[in-house]
Formats: structure tokens, C-alpha cells, sequence
């Protein structure tokens, strides 16, 4: 499947040379790092703050919008998540509002929007790290670092895993729809059309994970110290100012969550 | 001077097989020397291949038995070396790019360097040898392409490129030409020549008869086993599709058809081509001339950026995919786009089940009859049960092809159905066509060997750069 298949070296980057565009790979994982644990570890009012650095680093890189349009995706968890917390958080006493048998509670409230946030905040992050970095480069970054040759492969098929999913699921699809397979109709036509996908779609990624193997085997990926590097993945001043920065922040906000837990 | 490679008593039996994918095989390849493995598809050839670069068992598993020694590891067994043991020294080229690709680089330039990073050559000599292995196999001009853009042959000339380049003093080769349109197959046997008159070891596993004559040697494998000579072949049964007959050919007309991929490419330039109803003709053409993106376009898998295909004179514009697939099958060039249940039986009835389920082909007992009519026909009636990831490439493109034969098509589209099958599966598919034409279909197949094209064929197309040419330009 030509045209598809491009998906599947560049996922979801989005070509730029914006500032986040131009980061070091492992910047940018600290970064992702950062806001994960910031998100759960900090009071909630920092979530504010997240949210605004974060639209602020969107708008800089010029990705403002294709990250709204990413946004569909994780909506009806993170609306989900308010509703059922509101309605039935265990916790819930003070009630603001009965609707017949269900009560809506200001606890319930405000765990689910906390809640919601926070996987939103790291939705967002995540997304922005997608969108600007090549899996290639995290790859090179990564071994460069001495990370081991496996973990980096993990890491690596990790962030091309919905890519590469996406792109055998449209493989398999043209393939039953050139054999008869009806795909219009109604949602729950088409719902039942995804179902019988899910199996070989999955067979599909372990084929691939297989063919994979042989591939990188055959050109000796890990199999010996001393790898050299034919095109460098940028690395500035900046970025290593950055990354101390980010270390220090995380050890930060980890230790200020224990010393809180100990009051 | 020691022996490169020395096979002593090699058994390979698979988890699951009954019988040992190899039975004693006793090999040895001289310095320099061309060794070539004939044999039929399921003979062994590779699994000879894959414990001679050392991955057997250690990545493909299996339970061995024998030595595989390869000379300048000291002696080790390459059945238990360590993955950097043989690095450098033994190379092996697969005849399907998608287990060759890493898949993660974004030009061809830094896919071949990816070897070269491993074995931890300096950058600054990456260029001068990846350009000088680019320029041997007439592949200089896609260095800066995005390797998933390629074509599935120019893909395989990147694949060979990028172990050649490792510079490996022993090359094992599985049918490397085999996805190779004649300028690529003539690029990779003049490639293999210069390798072996510069001391190169290589041990060559082969269908094609042109590159078993090239090599100094050649062993035969049958059933696991090193036979003396070629079995006869048994006497060539004819073939017939008998079910759903007196159904008419459709013909095809393509009108000034170009297309032009999203990223920019422009596969197809104003093509035009008539095949009358129960027509047998082949597209030839060189790999990246556009011939997939053609056929594709008879189906509605891609549709013409200009222009327009037309159905015994009906327009397909606007129809969508499942219900021109009523009257054009279409056998995808890599049965891995293609297979995707969990039995040979029910990928076959995939189709006619799902043409029952619109109403346009009747019962179960048709369907079953034309199920077993495809098994039949591509001679897999045997292997109903097994699941189509366990048979060997060869035999997935025929389950392919089965399961396009069982929608019983008007119009039989078939994209390099000769490629990867040995004498007998190339013979078959000739057949198949034959006999599908005799029915009265319209049949059409994409292939690069001329010899296949000429002897089944009535009309022969080429194609180049997109365009239809009305002589084949001249061999390079």
C-alpha cells in the first residue's frame, strides 16, 4: 500500500523548525516526563498552570491547531470521567443538585474535573512530542545515550505502534473490501465491520514486529558496542541547560509530594 | 586456508512440522565460490540460508542438529554465535523487502547507512561506499526517496544494497531477484559477479535457472534432503473452471487515466488501454513504472486523479470497492496485504461468503463449491486447515490467488502472481489462466518475466515511467 506506508517512518510528526521542533529527542522526553508527574504529584491549581505552558509551546510551534483537532480523540473519556464522577463519586456528600434518583455532589465534581485535566494535560504533552519528533531520532538519541538496544526498539515501536497498526488495519480493510466487504451503511453496520478487524490487525503487528527482527537483525542492530552515527540528531546548549532544569524540577516536585504525604 | 562455510550433518525441524525441514545436509563452500541451492518451494533452501547467516534458532527457532561452521569466527558454530560473532563477516538477503526495511528511516541514503552504523564504520566513509553500491545496482537516483514510497522491486534493490554495502566476506542470498523486473535481476547478477571474482562467498538459493546457471556449483535439495539430479517433473495436468459457466468476460477500458499519489508522485500520465471481454493480457514493465498503481485503479483500490475506467462500458466512478469487486478480482502483489483469517479455508471463502451476504451469489452449497473449485485449481485443497502465516511465501500468493478465484470473476486481475514460485507454481499459474480465460473471463496480470507474459498471454502491454509505451524499449 504505497501512500499509507509513509505513515509509518514519520507516525504522527508534523515537519517544522519551530523551537520544540528543534529540541533533542531526550529534551523533550524529560519534558513529557515533567508534566506526567507535575499532573499527578501537584495540587491541583498547577494543573492551570500546565494547561497554559502547554497551549503556549502549541501556539509557538504552530501546532495549535492540528493539537485541537487531536483532541476528539481523548473527549469522550475525559467527558465520561466528569460525568460518572459527579454522579457517583463515593466520597460525594454535599449535594448541589438532585436529578431524580441521581445527586450531583461537589466532591464528585471536582475529582472528575481534576482528573480529567490531568489526562488531558498529559494527552496533550504526548501529543506534542509526537508531532514534533521523528521516531528515528529518538531511536539514535537514545542508543546514543547508551540506553540498551532493546529498550530503545521497545521505545521506538511504542511511539510508531498506532502508526504502523493504523496502516495494516487500512491494508487489511482494502483487502476485504477488494473481496466483497461492504463498509457503508449504518454506525452499527460499520461498528460490526471493525470487529472481525481487531484479530488480524493483531496478528498483523506481531507478523511485523517479526519481520522487523529479521530486518534489524540482518544489519547487526545491537549485536555489538561502538555504533557510530551517520547523521547526529542536533544537541545544543540549550538543551542540556534544559535538561538539568527538568531534572532538578521533577526531583522537585517528586520530594515535595512525599514531604506532603508526611503532614 | 580454512573452508568459509562447512555444513556437517545439518538437521532443522520446526515446532509443529511432522517432518525436519532439513535431514542431514552436508555442504562446504570454498573461498570465493558461488554455490547455488535449487529445489522446490518446501525443499529447504531456506532454512539452509537462514542457519548458514546464523539465524536459526537463535531468531527464526527451531531444533537443530549438526554444525554449521563458518570460517574466520574461530571455528564457532554459527547455529550458537553470538549476534556480533557473524556481523560483518555473513550477510543474508531475504526476497521480500518488508522483513529488510527497518521501517524507521526516512531516505534510502540513511537506510543503507543504518549497517554501516552497526559495525561502527567512521561517517565520514559511509557516503563513499553506500554511494558506490547505489551506483552498482542502478539505484543511485532513489538516494534521497523515502524507502515506504518505493516500489516493491525498487524496494528489494535497496534491501540488497543495504547488506552489500556491510561488505560481508560471505553473502547468503534467498531469491533476491525474485520480486526484480529484468534490468534489476541483470543489476543484481552483474553485482554478484564482481562480488565473487573479488572473493566473495556466496551461497545462493534459487528458483530462476538464469542465476543457478551463473553460479559454480549447484546442489539440489528435495523434501530436506541433497538429491543428485532434478526429478522429472510429472507430466503437466491441464486445468478447468467449471463452476458458474457461460458467464460473460467484461470488458475494460481505461480513458487517459493519470494518477498522482499524496505525496506528489506521478504514477500514471494519460493511459490509455482497451481489453476485450475474455482478453488475456499482461502488463511488463520496470519496477516503479506504475503498473501496480494501474491495476489498482480497476477496482477502485485507487482512483484516477484524471480520467476514467469503465466496466463493459459503465463508468466506475463513485462505485465502491466491495461491489466492483463483484466483477473484478484483484490478487494483491504481497499475499501479506492480503490474508488475513486464520485458515487457507476460510480466507477462500471470505469473498463468495461476503458476495452471499450482498445478495449477489447464491447459497452455501455454491459458495462451498466454488471453495472448492479455488483449492482445487491452486492445488491447496490439502492445506485447508492450516493457517495461511505457516505456509511459505510462495503458497500464500497462491492462497491469494484462491481466494480471488472463489468470487468466480468476470475480470481476474493478477499483480506478479509468477513471482517466488518455482517451476511447477509458475506452470500453474499459466494454467490458471488458461483455464479462467477458457471460462470466458477477462484476465490481466502484471509480470516482469517476459517468458511468462508471452507464452499465456495474447497481448503484451509495457509500461515505463507512468506512460504506456507501444514497443518495449530496449534491454539495458
Amino acid at each position: 500500500m504505497r501512500g499509507i506506508a509513509t505513515d509509518v517512518a514519520t507516525g504522527y510528526y508534523i515537519a517544522g523548525s519551530s523551537r520544540l521542533h528543534r529540541r533533542n529527542p531526550l529534551t523533550k522526553l524529560l519534558g513529557l516526563l515533567f508534566v506526567l508527574v507535575a499532573a499527578f504529584l501537584l495540587p491541583a491549581l498547577s494543573l492551570a498552570v500546565l494547561a497554559a505552558l502547554l497551549a503556549g509551546v502549541a501556539i509557538s510551534a504552530g501546532l495549535a491547531g492540528a493539537l485541537l483537532g487531536s483532541l476528539r480523540i481523548p473527549s469522550v473519556l475525559v467527558v465520561s470521567i466528569v460525568v460518572v464522577n459527579t454522579l457517583f463519586f463515593p466520597g460525594g456528600r454535599d449535594v448541589m443538585l438532585e436529578v431524580g434518583p441521581l445527586s450531583i455532589t461537589q466532591q464528585g465534581l471536582t475529582f472528575g474535573l481534576v482528573s480529567a485535566g490531568r489526562l488531558l494535560v498529559v494527552f496533550v504533552a504526548s501529543v506534542l512530542f509526537l508531532f514534533t519528533t521523528l521516531a528515528d531520532d529518538l531511536l539514535e538519541t537514545l542508543v546514543a545515550r547508551g540506553v540498551s538496544h532493546r529498550i530503545a526498539f521497545v521505545v521506538q515501536s511504542a511511539v510508531q505502534l498506532i502508526p504502523r497498526m493504523r496502516h495494516r488495519a487500512a491494508g487489511i480493510l482494502a483487502a476485504q473490501q477488494a473481496r466483497g466487504l461492504s463498509v457503508s451503511g449504518s454506525l452499527v453496520r460499520r461498528l460490526r465491520v471493525l470487529v472481525p478487524l481487531v484479530g488480524p490487525v493483531l496478528l498483523a503487528s506481531l507478523v511485523d514486529v517479526r519481520e522487523r527482527t529479521l530486518a534489524l537483525e540482518a544489519r547487526g542492530f545491537g549485536a555489538r558496542p561502538g555504533r557510530t552515527a551517520y547523521r547526529v540528531v542536533p544537541d545544543s546548549g540549550l538543551d542540556r541547560v534544559l535538561r538539568v532544569t527538568l531534572i532538578v524540577a521533577i526531583l522537585a516536585v517528586i520530594v515535595s509530594a512525599v514531604a506532603g504525604l508526611g503532614r | 586456508m580454512r573452508t568459509p562455510i562447512r555444513v556437517e550433518a545439518l538437521t532443522i525441524r520446526y515446532p509443529g512440522r511432522p517432518l525436519p525441514s532439513l535431514d542431514d545436509v552436508s555442504i562446504t563452500v570454498e573461498r570465493g565460490e558461488r554455490l547455488g541451492i535449487a529445489g522446490r518451494t518446501g525443499a529447504g533452501k531456506s532454512s539452509l540460508a537462514l542457519a548458514v547467516a546464523g539465524f536459526i534458532p537463535r531468531v527464526v527457532r527451531a531444533s537443530v542438529a549438526g554444525r554449521v561452521l563458518i570460517d574466520g569466527t574461530g571455528g564457532t558454530d554459527a547455529m550458537k554465535a553470538a549476534p556480533g560473532d557473524l556481523l560483518g563477516r555473513v550477510g543474508i538477503v531475504f526476497s521480500s523487502p518488508s522483513s529488510q526495511l527497518s521501517g524507521s528511516k526516512l531516505t534510502v541514503r540513511e537506510e543503507l547507512a543504518f549497517g554501516l552504523e552497526n559495525l561502527g564504520i567512521p561517517p565520514s566513509q559511509m557516503d563513499g561506499r553506500i554511494d558506490a553500491v547505489m551506483e552498482r545496482l542502478g539505484i543511485s537516483h532513489l538516494a534521497e526517496r523515502e524507502p515506504s514510497s518505493l516500489s516493491g522491486g525498487e524496494q528489494q534493490r535497496v534491501a540488497i544494497a543495504s547488506i552489500v554495502t556491510m561488505g560481508p566476506e560471505i553473502l547468503v542470498l534467498d531469491e533476491p531477484a525474485a520480486e526484480l523486473d529484468p534490468t534489476g535481476a541483470a543489476a543484481v547478477a552483474a553485482l554478484l559477479d564482481d562480488l565473487a571474482a573479488a572473493g566473495t562467498t556466496i551461497l545462493h538459493a534459487e528458483h530462476d535457472p538464469v542465476a543457478l546457471g551463473a553460479c559454480d556449483r549447484v546442489v539440489l535439495l528435495e523434501a530436506g534432503r541433497i538429491v543428485p539430479a532434478m526429478a522429472s517433473l510429472p507430466p503437466c495436468e491441464s486445468l478447468a473452471w467449471t463452476v458458474g459457466p457461460g458467464r460473460q468476460g467484461t470488458a475494460v477500458t481505461i480513458e487517459h487515466v493519470s494518477h498522482r499519489y499524496p505525496n506528489g508522485i506521478e504514477a500514471l500520465r494519460d493511459i490509455s488501454l482497451k481489453i476485450s471481454a475474455g482478453e488475456a493480457v499482461a502488463i511488463v514493465g520496470a519496477n516503479g513504472s506504475g503498473k501496480t498503481t494501474l491495476v489498482k485503479q480497476l477496482n477502485g483500490l485507487l482512483r484516477p486523479t484524471h480520467g476514467r475506467v469503465l466496466l463493459d462500458d459503465a463508468p466506475t466512478d463513485g462505485i465502491p470497492v466491495n461491489r466492483l469487486a463483484a466483477t473484478v478480482g484483484f490478487a494483491f502483489q504481497d499475499p501479506g496485504d492480503q490474508l488475513f483469517e486464520r485458515s487457507v479455508e476460510r480466507e477462500v471463502s471470505f469473498g463468495p461468503r461476503q458476495l452471499g451476504r450482498s445478495g449477489t451469489e447464491g447459497s452455501a452449497a455454491e459458495i462451498s463449491a466454488l471453495v472448492e473449485a479455488a483449492l482445487s485449481m491452486t492445488g491447496l485443497t490439502g492445506e485447508r486447515e492450516v493457517n495461511p502465516y505457516d505456509l511459505d511465501r510462495s503458497r500464500r500468493k497462491l492462497v491469494a490467488l484462491a481466494g480471488v478465484l472463489a468470487m468466480d470473476p468476470a475480470v481476474l486481475v493478477l499483480d506478479e502472481p509468477a513471482t517466488g514460485q518455482d517451476r511447477d507454481g509458475i506452470e500453474r499459474v499459466g494454467l490458471i489462466v488458461r483455464a479462467m480465460q477458457a471460462a470466458g473471463r477477462t484476465v490481466i496480470a502484471i509480470t516482469h518475466d517476459m517468458a511468462f507474459a508471452t507464452r499465456w498471454f495474447d497481448r503484451v502491454v509495457v509500461m515505463h515511467e507512468g506512460r504506456l509505451v507501444d514497443h518495449p524499449p530496449p534491454a539495458a
